[in-house]
């Protein structure tokens, strides 16, 4: 008993530093308003709020459409090539955002590749001759982003269809509903926290993007903040730029809890068996095998062949000696990275369903906000933060690897926490309840009932977050110690050189980790 | 794994300090900056170690780390970072001849706390045989109505455009600066995205008439793997423009000792180095900039651009009017 309250207090500890750079930029909303304030006002503000919006709604809508209804069709049906789509449906998500809008614009810009191709078809001089859409354009950055987001809608769906027991599916069957009439009236609904899960996600990480809506000319609230930041020079309005933002994400996780909280009852945990896919012929089977296949071409298959060209081309010039020292950084800080990150969400979460404090509860959630900021924000958190440290006991961590990895958990325990969240609201009550009439003690319980139960969550947070740090950008750039590089930083080094057949070489290695990182992740829930 | 975590990181930190050697902060990200740094280990001895961010980003974590950073050196591509740096108090006067007497004034700082290393002029850049040329004159002309459609450029979140403005601002005040960015955006071919190169190969491909650029991408165009940006730059050509009373807007990329620098010495050293004819050369050879040093050969393709004169203005104004020129392009609409 002593040791849980040994993690109850350490883990509020915990979870108050991992708050504090959030909370430090949080405070921001109250600052008076100063003349730079009054002048985003009259001028830009508006316009960043219209663009963020436009792009959240954009991407949720895209991300849970595509997410939820291929999730839905590899879990009931079997089909020609379901069993290849189970893993491949997740392996856009190996695509750094940044990256997918590089390539794409590589092939579907004024010059690009596919538009050359086009063209020459058509016989036509240079694209002013014929109709086109600038995939330079918000609409475009909305399309390529959810390419590669809507695996976070697709994975929470499909580990929580999984387990949803197949009898509710049966018993509406047996009530005479049609399989459309199932979809709609039993599926989605009890679905509904798996996809709003996933949806966040995908819409946090849009809306807190730079890479993509600064090469597609979309001014929006990240861009502003950075605006701000480099060309007016004043940290402070951008910190209140910021500030509004996390309060916009911070409105919306409310909301998806408010949402959640009503609907955790229906889960009893009883009656739990496997579905029984229900194979699909003619023209139902070929309906589906076209569903799953748009999204995969789309946002694996065509990129992955434009940096596959571009890579054969390049490769001899890029790796070398230093490429794979490289590597080796990336990797070791991937891998020590998400360990930490996948056992502090644990520690998080189990506590709060353990004790069920409210103030732990509303920590965590706070510490989700981490995720909507801007990588190089939280960046400027975490460097106020340590350097105060360091003046204060006279050492050195910012600067360090340890301020690398503080920062990640900053940023990304959202992801191992939405995890478990989904995973533990799976474990009924009563079964921490039984636990207690059989007297089981608390780490018996942990090790027979819970970590049985919750490792799948647990190998969920772990892959996902190793693919986010692998791929990060601007925090990594800021806060690296000196001789340090990362895949996605030398990447981002070639492009801004704009050696983009040389880039796609460390993007190429990013993308074959995250592939790894994908199918382990898919082996195991086909597995269970 | 924390306990782990905090050692190997203290470890890691405290080896910065140790030996023989110069901690670079650096906005460069290009491969000739990587040659020329091992050329100074080689020469020297003395170990070179770099993180590379943005400026802006750079600034901010000297400022945090106050005296205990390890920063020597701070290298930025524009003068308005320096003017940033200088005026957070973060850099420190150093005294060499070789730099003073070198370096023209106009691309030092007055008190010696930064030198510029490379010049980039910003241009405009039109098709071959288009006539475009013949219409072409002044940055000011740039608003005339009569290119209506015709010009593209990046975003003004970019800093040369910043830096660009805020020559403008120098010339004729910020009311003008108002209305001159306000007939640039009447005048644009599209809404900006993309980088420079990006422009020209706008143009080169018939959207708008005018693209305005930095000279070295064009010759970073010129020897690229990339097909499309070839095959777009071979069609293009060099316009430079001039300010009605002065020249064409130059910026600089440069460098400045870290006020609490370790290792002071062998930054003045990597400063001198960079500032040698051997490294100048490669600058202008390798990377298409302008070198500071006089005397200096450029590459024959930069040399093919032609001459030009240069502004007049102060360098320091770039980084003093860098916030009003954002504000103005806010105002102007220019995304």
């Amino acid at each position: 008993m002593k040791y849980f309250k040994k993690l109850t207090i350490s883990s509020g500890i915990l979870t108050l530093l991992i708050a504090l750079p959030a909370l430090l930029i949080l405070v921001n909303i109250l600052s008076p308003n100063t003349e730079n304030w009054q002048h985003l006002k009259d001028t830009v503000l508006s316009e960043y709020v219209f663009n963020s919006l436009y792009i959240m709604f954009g991407v949720a809508f895209l991300t849970s459409i595509i997410g939820f209804t291929t999730a839905y069709i590899t879990t009931m049906y079997s089909f020609t090539f379901s069993k290849f789509y189970h893993y491949a449906l997740i392996l856009p998500f190996a695509i750094p955002t940044y990256i997918i809008s590089y390539v794409y614009a590589g092939m579907f810009d004024i010059t690009g590749s596919v538009t050359m191709f086009i063209l020459d078809l058509l016989g036509k001089e240079n694209i002013t001759q014929v109709y086109y859409m600038d995939i330079m354009s918000i609409e475009g950055a909305i399309l390529v982003m959810s390419l590669v987001l809507y695996p976070y809608v697709y994975l929470i769906s499909k580990t929580y269809l999984i387990a949803e027991s197949a009898s509710i599916i049966d018993a509406s069957k047996t009530m005479g509903l049609s399989p459309f009439d199932t979809f709609v009236k039993v599926i989605i609904p009890i679905s509904r926290p798996a996809i709003v899960a996933g949806t966040i996600l995908a819409v946090m990480e849009a809306v807190a993007d730079f890479g993509v809506v600064d090469y597609y000319g979309v001014p929006t609230f990240v861009t502003g903040i950075f605006r701000t930041w480099y060309g007016m020079g004043s940290v402070e309005d951008a910190s209140k730029l910021a500030s509004m933002l996390m309060l916009f994400v911070f409105t919306l996780i409310f909301l998806e809890r408010f949402q959640r909280r009503n609907i955790r009852y229906r889960s009893s945990g009883k009656d739990f068996a496997p579905i029984c896919k229900t194979p699909l012929k003619g023209k139902a089977n070929v309906f589906a095998f076209i569903i799953c296949f748009i999204p995969v071409f789309m946002g694996f298959i065509l990129p992955l062949a434009q940096m596959t060209h571009w890579f054969i081309l390049s490769y001899e010039d890029v790796i070398d000696e230093d490429f794979i020292r490289i590597l080796l950084q990336t990797l070791s800080l991937g891998l020590g990275g998400s360990l930490l990150i996948t056992m502090l969400g644990f520690i998080f979460v189990y506590n709060v369903r353990l004790h069920k404090n409210k103030i732990s509860d509303n920590l965590t959630q706070i510490v989700k906000l981490g995720y909507s900021i801007p990588g190089a924000v939280v960046a400027v958190g975490v460097l106020s933060f340590f350097s105060h440290i360091d003046n204060a006991f006279n050492i050195f961590i910012s600067g360090s690897i340890l301020s690398i990895v503080f920062a990640y958990c900053v940023r990304f325990l959202a992801i191992s926490i939405n995890n478990y969240e989904s995973g533990f609201s799976k474990i009924p009550q009563s079964y921490d309840d039984a636990c207690k009439t059989m007297s089981i003690s608390e780490t018996g319980k942990l090790r027979t009932v819970i970590f049985p139960l919750i490792k799948n969550s647990a190998l969920a947070s772990f892959i996902v977050v190793f693919i986010e740090i692998i791929k990060e950008l601007p925090l990594t750039m800021i806060l690296r110690p000196f001789n340090f590089d990362t895949l996605a930083v030398y990447s981002h080094e070639l492009v801004g050189q704009a050696q983009l057949y040389e880039s796609s070489v460390p993007a190429m290695f990013i993308v074959i980790l995250g592939i790894v990182s994908v199918l382990l992740l898919a082996k195991k829930m086909i597995k269970d | 794994m924390f306990k782990k975590l905090v050692l190997s990181s203290l470890v890691l930190a405290s080896s910065v300090f140790a030996a023989n050697e110069v901690n670079v902060y650096s906005h460069r990200h290009y491969d000739t900056d990587k040659t020329l740094f091992k050329m100074f280990e080689e020469k020297t001895g003395i170990k070179v170690n770099v993180v590379k961010a943005k400026a802006s980003a750079l600034i901010k974590r000297i400022a945090s780390e106050g005296e205990n950073s390890p920063a020597d050196i701070l290298i930025t591509v524009d003068a308005g970072r320096l003017f940033q740096a200088k005026s957070q108090d973060l850099l420190q006067s150093i005294e060499s001849d070789y730099l003073t007497k070198n370096i023209p004034a106009n691309y030092r700082d007055v008190d010696n706390k930064w030198f510029a290393l490379t010049k980039r002029s910003r241009v405009a850049v039109y098709k071959i045989g288009s006539g475009t040329d013949q219409e072409l004159s002044t940055y000011e002309d740039l608003a005339n109505p009569k290119f209506k459609g015709q010009i593209v450029v990046r975003s003004s979140n970019n800093i040369y455009n910043q830096s660009l403005l805020a020559a403008m601002i120098e010339h004729h005040g910020e009311a003008y600066a108002l209305s001159w960015a306000k007939g640039v955006v009447a005048n644009m071919a599209r809404t900006p995205k993309g980088n420079d190169r990006a422009q020209v190969k706008a143009v080169a491909n018939g959207i708008g008439k005018i693209a305005i650029a930095n000279t070295y991408y064009i010759g970073k165009m010129v020897n690229n793997k990339d097909k499309s940006q070839r095959e777009a730059v071979a069609k293009m050509k060099i316009f430079f423009p001039k300010f009605e009373k002065g020249g064409t807007h130059i910026n600089v990329s440069g460098a400045g000792v870290a006020k609490y620098a370790p290792n002071k010495a062998n930054a003045i050293k990597f400063i001198e180095f960079l500032a040698s004819a051997d490294a100048q050369k490669l600058f202008a050879q390798g990377n298409y900039e302008y070198p500071v040093l006089a005397g200096i050969e450029s590459s024959p393709l930069v040399t093919s651009w032609g001459t030009f004169k240069e502004d007049n203005i102060s360098i320091n104004s770039l980084g003093q009017n860098n916030a009003k020129a954002v504000k103005i392009f806010d105002q102007a609409g220019w995304k």
